[in-house]
Order: C-alpha cells, then structure tokens, then sequence
C-alpha cells in the first residue's frame, strides 16, 4: 500500500469510475424500463359485437356511418334491404369515407378515392378494398361485429 | 433601477450586486455579427411565450373528447382576452417553426454545424424535432374535424417511417386507432412531457453553444462586441420585434377554432396540413401510386427520413463546411417554397 491513502493510484481510480458508471446505468435503467413500458400504450379492448340502431333508422338504398368502438362503420342498406358494413376508414392514408347516394358508390374527399358499394376500390390511389364488418339483425335490432 | 450604468446605489441594485454583475459582463465580449446570429434568441423567446399563453389556456381547456372543442369555443368566445390568449399560442407555435428552420438553414448555409460545434449541431436537431412533436400534440387538441383528420393521416404517414413506423404510428395514436386515448396522450405529451423536455434542451443547447462560442469557422477574426451593453441591447431589440409581430397578428388576426370533430362524418374535401408540411403533402398528392416497386406514400416518407438522417449527420458528411452544402439547402428551400406555393393552388 502507498503511505499516501487520499489520493488512489491509477487502478483503483478506474475501478471507481467504473462502479459509479454501472451505478448510474443501471439506476437510469430501474427508472427507464418502467416509465418506458407505462408509457407505451395500452391495447384497447375491443366492445366484441355493437349494437348500432334500429332497423327502421336505416332508410332503404341509403349509406350512414355509425361509431363502432369509437372508430366509423359505413353501413349500407340496400333498396331490398339487406346490409352490409365497411370500415369507415379509407386504404390509403386513412381519411374518412362516405356514401355518395348520387352516385351511389363510396367517396374519399382526401385524394379522390372510389369505392363500389361492395367496398371494392375503383378509382384514385386507395390500394385495397375497404375492411368489411359482419352486420346481423336481431329482433328489429342491427349489430355489428368485427369480421 | 438597474439598468442605468453607475448607479450601483439603488435600491435593487445594492441587493443583487449589480456592479459587479455588470462588471463582468461588459468585460465579456461576442462577435459583432449579423441579424441571423439572433433567430435562436428569438426562437427562445418565443417558446417563453408559448409556455406563458400555454399555461393559461390550460385553466379552462378540458382534454376529453366530449368537450375539447366545446371548451375551446368558450375560451374564445366567453372568457375575457381568451381569444387574445389562444391567438398568442396559436400564432407563436407558427413562427416558432418558422424561426427554428430559419435559425437551421442559416447554420447550415454559414457552415457553423462543423466541427468542433457537433453537440450544438445535435441538440438543435433534438429541439427541432421535440417542437415538431409540440405542434403535431398541439394541434390534436383543439379536437375540430381538421384536427382529428390530421392525426389520422399524419400518424398514418408515421406508420411508413423504416424500422421504427409501427412502434411511432402507435405511439402517435396512443393505441391502433384514432380515438379518445390519442387525444389523452397527446394532452399530456402536449403540456408536460414536450414542454419539460425542450426546457431541458434549451439549457443543453445554450450550453454548447456558449462553451463553443458560436463565430462563423470563416470570420474569426471579426470585430467583437461587450456583452453588455451592445449585445444585450441588440437582443432586447430583436424581442421587441417578435413581440410586437406576435401581438399584431393575434390582435388582428384570428384564428379560426374549426367545428367539432365527429368521426361518422366524411373528411373534409380540400384539407391541408399545416404550412410546413405543405410541400410535402403536394409531393405525395401528385405521386404515383407506385415508386420504383414501392407504394407511392411509402417511397416517399423514407426518402424524407433518408434527408432527415443527412441533415442529422451533415457535421461527419461534410467536415470543412463547404460551398455545397450551402447551395443544396438554398435549393432544398427554394424547391420546398415552390412546392408549397403549388399546394395552395
Ligand atoms: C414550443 C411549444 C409549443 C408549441 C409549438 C405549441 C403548439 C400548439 C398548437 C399548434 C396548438 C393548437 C392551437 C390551435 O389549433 O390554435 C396548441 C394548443 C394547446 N396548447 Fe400548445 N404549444 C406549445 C407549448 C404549450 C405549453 C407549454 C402548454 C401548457 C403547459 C400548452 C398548452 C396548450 C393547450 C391547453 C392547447 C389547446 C388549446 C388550443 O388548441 O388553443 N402548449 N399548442
Ligand atoms: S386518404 Fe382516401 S384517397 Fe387518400
């Protein structure tokens, strides 16, 4: 041992340093992974199948966009009065679609996407049809379910 | 009062030593130099405001989707200086952008990001791209339809950044979709985490800087100035400016609140990002669907990040500082200007 014992010699200096820097990681990992983990979010459960309405609040040959689990559902009835659901959500960037009853086909207003009413795009840039939904009526009720 | 030289003696002054806090300025000096050496000032500024109006409109905002928009419409119209209040923010986020690019194509067309300045290089990246995270949160909160439409595609477009798209677009939505929980995470991310985070950069920042004190590589040998008072002075002034800039356009200029969003209803037809994504969104509006084997929209947010990631490695790429580098990001900004100005047609 050197008689001075105030100033450490070179290895012990390095073995220091080398504690207090694996200290510090990992108490910046401790407080790291949880806050990264808390932070990340959370899946959100889905409502499994939704009632969206009445039969009679869907008029024949119409289009009308409902929320299921807080996202739109474009629900087509058709003038024999059958009904189908689409994601409301257009293909390609994920504007809003709707229901063009004068054309009777389903519009994106953001570049001009076309969809058929069997959800099929037709024309613009969208790249895939839209995502359809299960719709099941039950005593007079509509319900909508994910595919 | 403690601005007047000499007069050590007042009140104030005999208290906080203002003689010798002078004294130490006036001895310290900085280059004499132009205008643009005063756009991070003014951004800085400019933050302060944003937190100061920010904080307010926090009293009476309400983060739910059930009654943002309602109580941003009572903020403007009902509270006494409301609308004056959320003008300041709402126009103080705009130039903050402004002056941050503007502050970033000077140092790069000075050529002031070489080494030895690559920390302040780096952490001016770092708030650049916090203030961005700022708006995009910022501008979730009003929850109008153009805000709801925004954070649709604006985390859509994020989902197509390489590597880590997923990981963001869910990040940005605060869960797969665009619902309550994004405006929730976005409120938090929007008045405390960002904000506390750019404060803490601002300091790491200005540390860099000063420690490096900032003259261009090409005249060091330029005349300097004292601290105080010719620098102070001249910094005062570019505050006062931008003041008055912010107060003109909030008083005179209103910003529209936008009507609620409802998700059932179609997007609307026409929308536009904010300005400085203008020239952006136009490239992506007039794309093919497919770039070199790649869907359009995709192609084109990697070769944005691919510019991002040069711009971010520019003080390793470009080590002297040189002539080209000037030139392409006088290029970059003409053609981003053309871009835009096309967008608005
Ligand atoms: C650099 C800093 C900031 C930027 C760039 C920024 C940007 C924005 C933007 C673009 C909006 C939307 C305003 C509109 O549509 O008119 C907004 C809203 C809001 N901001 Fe900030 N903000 C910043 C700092 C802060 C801070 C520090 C707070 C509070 C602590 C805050 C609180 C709010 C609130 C409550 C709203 C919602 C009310 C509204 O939309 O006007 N902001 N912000
Ligand atoms: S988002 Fe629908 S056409 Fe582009």
């Amino acid at each position: 041992m050197s008689n001075d014992d105030r100033a450490p010699t070179a290895p012990r200096r390095d073995f220091l340093g080398m504690a207090v820097g694996a200290s510090a990681t990992a108490v910046a990992a401790a407080i790291g992974y949880p806050v990264a983990r808390f932070v990340e979010p959370r899946p959100m459960p889905s409502s499994g199948p939704t009632l969206v309405g009445k039969v009679e609040d869907f008029a024949l040959g119409t289009g009308k966009t409902v929320l299921v689990d807080e996202k739109p559902v474009l629900l087509l009835r058709s003038a024999d009065g059958h009904f189908r659901a689409f994601s409301a959500i257009c293909t390609h960037l994920q504007c809003v679609v709707g229901y063009s009853a004068e054309r009777n086909q389903i519009e994106c207003p953001c570049h001009k996407g076309v969809y058929s009413v069997e959800g099929v795009n037709i024309a613009g840039p969208p790249p895939r049809p839209l995502e359809e939904l299960v719709v099941s009526v039950r005593e007079g009720s509509v319900i909508v379910s994910e595919a | 009062m403690m601005g007047t030289d000499g007069q050590g003696s007042s009140w104030l002054g005999a208290r906080i030593g203002w003689d010798a806090i002078r004294a130490t300025l006036s001895a310290q000096r900085v280059a004499r130099r132009n205008f643009s050496h005063f756009l991070g000032g003014i951004t800085l500024l400019l933050f302060l405001l944003e937190v100061g109006s920010g904080v307010l409109v926090l009293l009476y905002y309400r983060p739910d989707v059930a009654q943002a928009h309602a109580s941003l419409e009572r903020i403007v119209g009902e509270v006494p200086y409301g609308d004056l209040i959320r003008n300041v923010h709402a126009w103080s986020s705009d130039l903050l952008v402004l002056s941050l690019v503007a502050h970033m194509f000077t140092v790069v067309v000075r050529g002031s990001f070489r080494s030895p300045r690559e920390l302040s290089w780096w952490s001016g990246q770092a708030l650049l791209v916090l203030c961005i995270g700022l708006a995009f949160t910022g501008a979730i909160l009003p929850w109008s339809q153009e805000a709801y439409l925004q954070a649709r595609v604006g985390s859509e477009l994020a989902r197509y950044v390489p590597f880590v798209g997923n990981w963001l677009h869910h990040f940005l939505r605060g869960g797969d979709e665009v619902t309550s929980s994004t405006l929730q995470h976005a409120f938090g991310f929007h008045v405390a985490a960002l904000p506390a985070a750019v404060t803490a950069l601002i300091f790491l920042h200005l540390f860099f800087v000063q420690r490096r004190a900032a003259t261009t590589p090409r005249d060091d040998d330029a005349p300097t100035m004292p601290v105080y008072p010719d620098f102070l002075v001249r910094q005062a002034a570019a505050w006062t400016a931008t003041f008055v800039v912010v107060m003109t356009l909030a008083i005179f200029a209103q910003r529209s609140v936008g009507v609620a969003a409802d998700p059932r209803l179609p997007s609307v037809v026409g929308a536009r990002p904010p300005w400085y994504f203008l020239a952006f969104h136009h490239v992506v509006r007039v794309a093919p669907r497919d770039l070199l084997g790649m869907d359009g929209a995709r192609f084109l947010v990697a070769a944005m990040c691919g510019v991002g990631l040069a711009v971010v490695a520019l003080p390793l790429l470009d080590r002297r500082g040189s002539r080209l580098t000037a030139y392409l990001a006088w290029i970059f900004l003409l053609a981003c200007a053309l871009l835009s100005a096309y967008a608005l047609t």
